[in-house]
């Protein structure tokens, strides 16, 4: 079973970003006007922990170089040159649980 | 030596002496590496070594955190070739666009030394032979008294020039800094490299300027506001300088300030924002083309910048926090694209 709780609803302000820790993975949950993401902790150009980005409707941006992607889908949009990965991510009441069947890294990593 | 590059695009070779950077080699050949600070913080130029061997020159460098052993990374601002080498750069890699001054190795003199205030010094660099650069752009200087080089933006802009000027900011700690602070350093010798750095203006550009500066992050948009100037880039546009310090005993340059203000007509906007203090009234009476503000020198901005953000190219230089919060405020309040905001980090 790959479903685990990563955290609630509560724990994450709205247009806001937080790191979790699951056993020994490092997810970065989002949570964009109600609706909850959840990605690798970083961004996918260099290791810069995409907590430190913004949040503005669907557009994540990283803090570093700007690049942005469409939060919902891991899009890149504008300067970006990498898409953005995402988890499985499912709301129960105020349990926010993600898919970790598999720890998702970039080449980098 | 040979230096053999796989990038995520086309590959590139170019030649590396043995004392020289294997960055500042690829650099001087045209090739656009990746690369941000090039002085060993950033980590950004970190490369893998396929064949051959490196001395991986400075050990502190902090930038090293981010180099992992296992998969033979090192950083391509600090290493120097002890034979031919393979290298793989993770990024798409191409060469110098055409008008972008290709960077170089050059020697100078200090031949000016000037302090401005307690912490800050103004200084002049006369080089062997002349460069272009852009303004906004920056040099890598070193001394034989310390190890490594550093970053620091031109202040001024000339066409094609030998004498290059920059305005420095004593940090604690800071090698390069503690010497330069430590006696009138008039008439020592500097090794540089560059022009470097993408945070630029150049004649061709159609927006109204907006420049957010930090403590010494102003020399850059001193260059930048003055070639505007002299480019008549304010007959058709406007101008707006924020340039935030903490007290009243940290501004430095206001004359520079006001000739910018006054050249530009009534084109260009000066506030100087004091984080600590409230500007003295008398600073506003001898200084009255020059607004004062209070505060945090992005919050000034974003005040005095309300529903004027079209056709705005924004710069920004100084330390990172200041940096990281004018990004938030330019892409969350004022709705900026990336596109429109130049900044060179350099941590």
């Amino acid at each position: 079973m790959s479903w685990q709780q990563v955290c609630t609803t509560d724990d994450v302000d709205e247009d806001e970003m937080q790191e979790f820790e699951v056993g020994d993975i490092t997810i970065l949950v989002a949570n964009a006007s109600g609706e909850f993401y959840a990605y690798p902790p970083f961004c996918p150009h260099q290791e810069t922990p995409l907590s430190l980005g913004m949040i503005d409707d669907d557009t994540l941006t990283c803090i570093k170089h700007l690049w942005q992607w469409n939060l919902k889908t891991g899009e890149m949009l504008d300067n970006a040159e990498s898409p953005l990965l995402l988890y499985e991510v499912k709301v129960e009441g105020e349990v926010v649980l993600v898919n970790l069947e598999k720890e998702l890294k970039y080449d980098y990593q | 030596m040979k230096i053999f590059v796989r990038t995520r695009g086309e590959p590139f070779e170019f030649d590396c002496a043995r004392n020289e950077k294997v960055l500042q080699a690829g650099l001087r050949a045209g090739v656009g590496l990746p690369f941000e600070c090039g002085s060993g913080t950033c980590g950004t130029c970190k490369a893998e070594l396929g064949t051959g061997e490196l001395d991986e020159g400075w050990q502190e460098a902090p930038g090293r955190a981010y180099v992992k052993k296992e998969k033979s990374e090192f950083l391509m601002c600090q290493a120097s070739p002890r034979s031919d080498c393979t290298i793989g750069v993770r990024a798409k890699v191409a060469p110098f666009p055409d008008g972008v001054p290709v960077p170089g190795h050059v020697s100078g003199q200090i031949t000016k030394f000037e302090p401005l205030t307690h912490d800050v010094c103004r200084f002049e660099v006369t080089i062997e032979s002349s460069i272009l650069f852009h303004a906004g752009q920056f040099m890598l200087i070193g001394t034989e008294a310390i190890e490594g080089q550093r970053a620091y933006s031109m202040s001024h802009y000339r066409d094609n020039t030998d004498i290059l000027e920059f305005v420095v900011k004593q940090v604690p700690d800071g090698g390069f800094t503690d010497w330069l602070f430590a006696d009138d350093r008039t008439g020592s010798g500097l090794e540089l490299f560059g022009p470097l750095g993408t945070a630029t203006y150049t004649p061709t550009l159609s927006n109204n300027l907006v420049c957010i500066a930090g403590g010494s992050g102003l020399a850059p948009m001193l260059s930048i506001l003055e070639h505007a100037v002299e480019a008549g880039h304010f007959s058709t546009y406007q101008g707006d300088l924020f340039f935030g310090v903490r007290t009243e005993d940290d501004i430095y340059l206001l004359e520079r300030l006001e000739r910018i203000t006054s050249e530009a007509k009534g084109k260009v906007r000066t506030t100087v924002v004091l984080s600590d203090i409230i500007p003295s009234s008398f600073l506003s009476d001898t200084h009255s083309e020059l607004r004062f503000d209070k505060g945090f020198v992005h919050e000034s901005a974003m005040q005095k910048m309300e529903g004027k953000w079209e056709n705005v190219m924004a710069y920004l230089a100084g330390p990172p926090p200041m940096i990281d919060a004018t990004l938030r405020s330019l892409v969350l309040e004022a709705k900026l694209s990336p596109a429109a905001i130049r900044y060179d980090k350099f941590s």
